[in-house]
Parts: structure tokens; sequence; C-alpha cells
């Protein structure tokens, strides 16, 4: 090969859809070298793409001394320096490195933001030995051969500095953060117990973990108070409504009897009807965390799996970049284009012919803009292989969205008509929709139920064919879901919309939080109190806001990376001192939460049986197999026992099984698909065969 | 055997007032605060009300824990010592 132009990309996917793009015949050659494959791409010039695997530098510690702290000294090293497992990184870089000697030019085509811009400058630095000042970067939000094809021949002079500036300082403030305070909770556990078990946090996992700490206390604590409501059942033609009395909420048991007795046996009278009718807009483009939500809602996907379907459809070229912030579509995209290549399929073709059809394209678009990438958008390709149900479930969102934001507003009706029983007013509410606009477009992922009532006239008298008094109890508040918790992460700006998932996960894996509903264990109290106590700036939301600012300003030039990391580390040595001082009580108390939350692991609820003693997953001394006992077998009140899958992993869910309400455990088997088990031999499902 | 001093009267944890720890104390102060209410709903007695709370299923485990406590231990407390 003579000389070269060196194309840096964020994923080996990513690097074949360039070559494919850039090629002259749109035949790259693939090469594999030492297991790391690249392309060659044959245009005017020579080109060689070369696939990263996301982070291959990381922050770590400069010392060789593992496991103390604190620990102020980094530098940026290979990910196999540092990290465990990941040994094929050494021949990635050494392909890297050969291929970088030989290029004359060096482009960074990884994805564009604060991540993929790490990844392009940190190898462009390190492999390429110091190419980061000359390198051309490529900006695209789609990989489709069009956009790549003019962000290659168009690129941007040089790396984003500030950008990769902010980047960094980020990485670093949350590496001696994470390292301080892990090793800290770590090294105080294992002193007391002699026991290791990895404990973690850090400048964003604290203080997430604090709110839902407080929201988990907030529902423990939790006390109901009664109200009562009262509801008329009332004839209308030949249909009966329920109507509702005007206030929903009634605190004192007298006066709810009294207006009670009031109503009955007594008709009503329509004294006003209130017609009102209104516009609903669509809904907006999706950017990350709206598309995280609405997957959850609809399918239950936590964010981060989201997040990775959306990845790899981007891959695919079928959607545009997903991590952004971006509410915004510009006409730039070419609406018309992406309609058209849409109608190409059959599920759509209706739908994009119907936009087609009115022009001008214009969509709704939110508040919310984000400089390196547009909103969610498809990219009009359709798929060139077949896509896993999830992936099309995802695939299928975000198109409907993106005709959705196209869609005119639906035009809908309110009736609220009043009735008068006795002196006290009673509502009735229906619902009609003229038009459907958006609502079409968007239909299988929206509710849409008319309330209907027949036509009625103000002093129409009415028949009440009963008067209900129920009695009610105030609830304690929602748990935090995976999205509801991203979205209050959002809210409160901590994390970034890359690493707000990967938190929620590292939560659960830490044993901290447990099940989709989020409770926190007595493990992750005992961390937030101990963090509170001991160090109560660590789990501070403003603190960790300010930072986030002060990281930003470094992206707009008015801070400096060195300022926030003096200041990081002076709040650091402060706190790991008192950690240090307390070393001891801190160990009592999280090896207590520890070993609790390992016996909490195998408690899968109350025994059946004896209905006093607790199922435990144990294991047998004689056969080493495991099964399910009665804790009340060591007291000689309860012999009962059940067997268990041998292999894989078995957790208790906590919850019961709808045909016997025996607990129930979830049984999770390498490279097969997680399923739920009831093990009462007896269970009415189990007979009948439907399980 | 012998309850450590320094022990919350409902779970393990270390006392931070009136004999509860810092989670079972915002269930207590809870549970005084909803009496009022519950009292002008129902006109019901203290006793009763520790009952109802305790037998409900909406109410919080840790309020349920400390609404037993109180219960069992009603010669020794009552509201107005709260």
């Amino acid at each position: 090969m003579e000389k070269y132009t060196l194309i840096i990309t964020e994923k080996p996917n990513a690097a074949n859809r360039i070559a494919l793009a850039l090629d002259a015949e749109g035949k790259p050659e693939r090469m594999v070298e030492k297991g790391v494959p690249y392309y060659l791409a044959k245009r005017s010039e020579e080109v060689v793409v070369v696939p990263a695997l996301g982070h291959l530098y990381t922050v770590a510690d400069k010392r060789k001394k593992k496991g103390d702290y604190p620990v102020f000294d980094f530098r940026w090293v290979p990910r196999y320096l540092a990290e465990r497992g990941v040994e094929h990184i050494r021949n990635w870089l050494k392909v890297i490195s050969k291929l970088a000697e030989k290029a004359e030019r060096f482009v960074d085509a990884c994805d564009f933001d604060i991540e993929g811009s790490i990844i392009g400058y940190s190898i462009l630095k390190y492999a390429c030995r110091g190419k980061e000042k000359s390198a051309r970067r490529m900006k695209y939000s789609t990989l489709t051969k069009e956009e790549l094809e003019k962000s290659y021949t168009n690129p941007l002079a040089h790396l984003d500095f500030a950008l990769i500036k902010a980047g960094l300082t980020r990485h670093e403030v949350d590496w001696l953060y994470g390292v301080n305070l892990s090793r800290a909770l770590t090294t105080a556990a294992r002193n007391y117990s002699g026991r290791y078990a990895t404990l973690s946090t850090g400048r964003v996992q604290g203080p997430t973990l604090k709110f839902l700490a407080t929201k988990e206390a907030n529902i423990n604590c939790f006390v109901p108070t009664p109200y009562w409501s009262i509801k008329a059942k009332v004839k209308i033609g030949e249909m009966v409504f329920e109507a509702q009395y005007e206030k929903k909420v009634i605190e004192i048991k007298a006066k709810a009897d009294a207006l009670n007795s009031s109503c009955k046996d007594k008709d009503g009278e329509i004294e006003r009807i209130d017609i009102k009718k209104f516009k609903q807009m669509p809904r907006l483009p999706f950017d990350l965390g709206s598309l995280q939500s609405e997957a959850y809602r609809l399918f239950k996907f936590t964010p981060m799996t989201t997040l990775s379907i959306a990845q790899r459809l981007y891959l695919d070229a079928l959607i545009s970049y997903p991590r952004t912030s971006s509410q915004k579509l510009p006409p730039t995209l070419g609406y018309h284009s992406i309609l058209k290549h849409l109608g190409r399929s059959p599920k759509y073709a209706k739908l994009a012919a119907k936009l087609l059809a009115k022009p001008p394209l214009k969509p709704i678009e939110g508040k919310r803009y984000d400089p390196a990438h547009p909103a969610i958008y498809p990219t009009g390709s359709l798929p060139e292989h077949f896509l896993k149900t999830t992936e099309k479930n995802i695939w299928d969102l975000i198109v409907r969205r993106f005709l959705a934001v196209f869609a005119e507003p639906a035009i809908q009706q309110s009736l609220k008509v009043t009735i008068n029983i006795n002196g006290n007013r009673f509502q009735l509410i229906g619902r009609k929709t003229f038009e459907e606009g958006w609502l079409s477009f968007y239909k299988p992922y929206i509710q849409l139920e008319d309330v209907l009532l027949p036509s009625m006239k103000e002093g129409q008298k009415v028949n009440v064919k009963r008067v209900v008094l129920e009695r009610n109890f105030t609830k304690a508040p929602s748990r935090y879901n995976p999205s509801s918790l991203l979205k209050k992460m959002e809210k409160e700006e901590i994390g970034t919309k890359a690493t707000r998932a990967g938190i929620i996960k590292t939560l659960q894996a830490r044993r901290y939080t447990r099940e989709d509903k989020i409770v926190v264990t007595d493990l992750g109290f005992e961390v937030v109190d101990v963090l509170k106590k001991y160090c109560p700036s660590v789990v501070s939301l403003n603190l960790t806001r300010k930072l986030e600012e002060r990281m930003d300003e470094i992206q707009r030039g008015k801070e400096t990376r060195e300022n926030v990391l003096r200041g990081a580390i002076e709040i650091l040595t402060q706190v790991t001192k008192n950690l240090k001082e307390n070393e001891r009580i801190i160990g009592e108390r999280l090896s207590q939460a520890i070993m609790k939350a390992r016996m909490e692991e195998k408690v899968i609820g109350t025994c059946p049986i004896c209905k006093s003693g607790k199922l435990v997953i144990l294991q047998s001394k004689k056969t080493g197999k495991r099964f399910i006992g009665c804790s009340n077998y060591f007291e000689g009140i309860c012999k009962t026992a059940f067997p268990l899958p041998q292999k894989g992993i078995v957790k208790p869910l906590h919850n019961v099984c709808k045909s016997c309400y025996w607990p129930i455990l979830r049984v999770w088997i390498k490279r097969k698909k997680a399923w739920k088990l009831c093990f009462n031999p007896n269970c009415p499902s189990k007979i009948n065969g439907a399980k | 055997m012998e309850r450590n001093e320094l022990k919350c009267q409902v779970c393990h944890r270390e006392t931070v007032k009136k004999g509860y720890c810092y989670l079972h104390l915002k269930a207590y102060e809870n549970i005084v605060k909803k009496y009022g209410l519950w009292r002008k709903a129902l006109k019901i007695s203290w006793k009763e009300y520790l009952s109802e709370i305790e037998q409900n299923s909406l109410t919080g485990e840790w309020a349920k824990e400390v609404a037993s406590y109180l219960i069992n231990n009603e010669g020794k407390m009552s509201v107005e010592e709260s």
C-alpha cells in the first residue's frame, strides 16, 4: 500500500459502513490482522478504515499499589493495563499503531459526542503517536452512504479540543470520586469482616442512590389516611352511567354519610352541560431519554436495553445517532426523501403517502437542542437483514413517532355534564375524537378510548338508580422504575445521556437496589447513611450539579481543567480523611448490611405450609445440591423442602404465582432466556398444563 | 436476651431519638402526625388508630413495625408522650 488516509471509527460496524460508503465500487477489501478487522477502500486515493472497540484507553492509578486510598495521581493508559478480561486490546492497539506508521492523513470518524471524541483523541494521541493535532474530524448523524460521503469530503478542520478537554476532565473527576470512595467503602468492610465484597459509589451514583433511598423511606414510613368518595349511578336514555360527586375526596366520614343520605331515593336534574373542543398536539421527536421512557412504558425495556438496541439500529444505518438530547429535526435532513424511502415498506406506504400528499412538511419540535446531533429519526433505509423482535419494536416506534410529528393535531371534544341530586352536584365526563390526526400514525402506541354520552339537554330529569359511598385510603408514592429514575436524573441534571442508564444498572449489580420497580435494599440504605454521615458532600445533588456546570464551562472556555481537578481533590482529601478515621464503625455497619443482603438473596418468601418459617435456598452438605427448605426445619417444626434446577442462577422474585400465590423464582441459565419458576408441585397452572 | 440501649426498639440500627433509629423515627413521627387526620375523620382513639394502620395493607413496612411495637407496649406509651 502507498501512503493512505487512516480513518478511525468507534466500532467495527461503523468501520464497515464507512468503508462501504467511501469505496468507489462499494466493495472495500476486508483485512484481518491479529484478529483485528480493518478495511481498504479505493477511490481517488487509498483509505484505510480501522475500528476501535469503544474506549481503548482509560484513567488509572499511577502507582502500582492497588486498593490503597486516597489516590490522586493518575494517568491515561491502554485499558488492558488497568482492567481484567480485555487483553485483546493489546493487539488491537498494535494493529492501529502499525497502520498509523504508513498513514499520511488521519481522520477521526468516531461518534460525534463527548465519548466518541475522547475515543478518537486518545487513539490519535497515544496509538498514532501525536496525530491528534493534525487529524480532521468527520461529523455525521447517520451511517447512510450520502451522509458519510459528504462528511468525508467536507470534514471539520480539526478535533473539537474544548469538548475533548471537558470530556477528559469528566472521566478524571469521576475516576477520582469513584476510586477513592469505592476503595474506602470496600476496605472498611473487608478490614472489619475479613471478607471481600465490591462496594462502590461515585459522583453521580451517590446522589442517585440518595434520592432512591429518600423515596424508599417515604414509602416504608407511609401511613394511609382514610377518605370517602360518592358515585351516583344515573340512567340516561337506556344506559346507566356513573357520575362522580364534585368533590372527589371527602375527608370526614360523618360528612360523607350525610351526603349519601341526602341523595338517597332522590332523582336528579341536568343542571349544566359544558362542551369543550380541543386540539391534542403530536408528541415531540424522540431524544434518547424520551425514547427510553417510551420503550419502558410500551415494552418494559430497561433504558440500557433500549440504548443498546438503538445503537444496533444506528450501526445498521436504520436510525440516526441515538445518544442525543435534541428535540429538533432540521429541514436539512430531507424529510421528503426519508418519507419516500420509508414508503417502500408496505407497512408505512399508506402513512408516508398521506404525509407526502400534504406539503409543506413541518415537524413539531421541542425546545431542547443538541449542537452535535438532531433528534432520533429513521434514515429511510429498510432493514437489510432479519431484525429481532426487540429491534423491530424500537425501529417501528421510532418510525411511527417520526411520521406522527409531521401529522395534524388530533381534534377532540370533552363533555362535562353536571347533575344536581337534591342540591348535591355530580359530574359525568365524556370524550369524543373528531379527527384522529397524528394519533392514526402513532396508534399502536397510544390508547384512545372515547367515552360516548347520549344526547342530553339542560333541565332534563335523570333517574338515579343508586348512590354508592366508597371508603378509600391515600396511597404511598410510587416507586421509581428504570424509566422514571432516568427522567428524575435528567431533571436533576446529574450524569449524562450516555452514563445514566449504566449507573442504574450498577446500583442493582452492587445489591443497593433490586427489582424493576426499584426497591432500595438494606445495603443501599446503609451506604447512603454512611455517606450522609461521614461525607455528606458526596451525596449532595448541589455539589455534583456544580461540578457538571464547571465541566460544561471548560467546554465553553470559561473554566480550566486544572481548576476543576484541584477542586475535586480538595474535597476528596477531606472526605477520605473522615472515612479513614471512622473506618471501623463504617466497616461494621457495611459488613452487617452485606451479610443481610446475602441472606435476603436466599430468602424466597414465607413458607406456604407452616406459614411462619421462611423458605430459603439451601445447599445440601451431603450431595452439594441446592434445594428450597423451610427455616423452621432447624426448630423441628416444618420439614418442607422442594428441589431446584441445579444449573444457572436462581433468584427470588419477591412476588407470588398468580395461580397458587406461592412465592416464585427467576431461573437464568447462560445463553438461555430467563424464566419464572413456581416450585409448587400442585400449582393449578401446572395441573392444567398452562405452564 | 438483654436489649442494647443504643439499638433501635424495632431493629438493630443505632438509636438517634426516642429509642428509634433514623428510619423508624421517621415512621413514628409520621404515625403521630397522621393521627390528627384519622381522629378528625373517624373520631377514633389512639389505640384503635394503631390497630387500623397496623392491619392496613397500604401502610409502609416500617410504619407497620412501629405501630406493632406501640400496640405491644401500649401501657408504656401514649400519644401525649410524643
